[in-house]
């Protein structure tokens, strides 16, 4: 019977947006903290799509910086993250969150409340001239 | 012939001889293009934002609930002159200007729901002060040390030109903590 079969591809195609509705739900839920993060305190100058604009760099692609200890050492020391109104650990949260939802990151080891406390610890005096300076020493990297 | 075939060919030739054929090419082009074209207006823009996100309820009597006043829920923390005067919207910016790329963010309290919800402060920019309907509220608003937090600085330095016109407030969703943070 048509109707029959109609009706079961309508109940196939609920349960499967439910099943995804589900997942992405969940997905949600463990990064709400670093989303909302992002967008008070990163978004304004780096958008909420992380493009940038003609002030800022954009984040999508700042995955090469993780290749090199300086480079991780870096994202962290930044004026924008070190001086960030967040905790330690919601830095840590919001960096992991961003280098691979945004940045495109993988499989790289995450960062650490106390590793992004030492860092914040160890400001940087010039950021523009050590980023001169990690980009030199990689390629490629993003401009 | 029959009688149903000369009537179809005189309404035929009658319609030829008194609809302009090139009218008609530009009616028909400026549909094809205008309706390309609409999507990139910034109004389309802005409504594509708030479609994403959680939609909070707009339904509110009074000055809370009115776009065009300083009062309206979405304003708590703007400063600087509302586009809605200005030849714009609360979301879109006036023909001639054009929106920065970059904006101050904070959150507003929706005063039906009592949810707080995340607004994007994004400078109309291209022409001089608007000049109408000045809206300084300041709920969240840091000193400028905190660049990414404060509304005193010219946001339009995101956009192609630096001159200020007038600011819009743009939807971006719920926020899980209320501006400014206890």
């Amino acid at each position: 019977m048509p109707g029959a079969g109609a009706s079961g591809l309508v109940g196939a195609v609920v349960w499967v947006a439910g099943c995804c509705l589900s997942a992405a739900s969940a997905v949600a839920a463990d990064d709400a903290q670093p989303r909302f993060d992002y967008l008070l305190n990163c978004a304004g100058c780096h958008r909420t799509d992380a493009t940038g604009s003609e002030l800022v760099p954009p984040l999508t692609g700042i995955a090469p910086f993780l290749t090199t200890p300086e480079g991780r050492a870096y994202l962290v020391r930044v004026p924008g993250v070190a001086q960030s109104p967040l905790s330690d650990a919601r830095v840590a949260a919001l960096l992991n969150w961003a280098l691979g939802e945004l940045g495109g990151a993988e499989g790289f080891t995450p960062y650490s409340a106390a590793e992004v406390a030492a860092l914040r610890g160890d400001p940087l005096r010039d950021p523009l001239a050590e980023r001169d300076r990690i980009k030199r020493g990689q390629t490629p990297f993003p401009q | 012939m029959s009688e149903f075939d000369r009537w179809v060919e005189s309404s035929a030739r009658m319609l030829a001889r008194r609809l302009p054929r090139r009218s008609l090419l530009r009616r028909l082009g400026t549909l094809l293009v205008g309706g390309a074209a609409l999507p990139l207006l910034p109004v389309a823009r802005a409504a594509g934002e708030g479609a994403r996100a959680g939609q909070p309820p707009e339904d509110i009597e009074g000055p809370l609930g009115d776009p065009s006043r300083c009062e309206y829920w979405r304003h708590c923390a703007i400063d600087g002159f509302l586009c809605g005067c200005c030849g714009g919207s609360h979301t879109s910016c006036p023909p001639g200007t054009e929106m920065s790329p970059v904006s101050w963010i904070g959150t507003c309290r929706n005063p039906k729901d009592g949810k707080d919800y995340v607004i994007l402060y994004n400078d109309c920019c291209g022409r001089g002060f608007c000049g109408r309907c000045f809206c300084n509220r300041n709920e969240g608003d840091r000193p400028i040390y905190h660049p990414y937090r404060s509304n005193d600085i010219n946001w339009c330095g995101g956009a192609t030109t630096q001159v200020y016109h007038c600011s819009t407030a743009l939807l971006v969703g719920l926020a899980l903590e209320g501006q400014p943070e206890k």
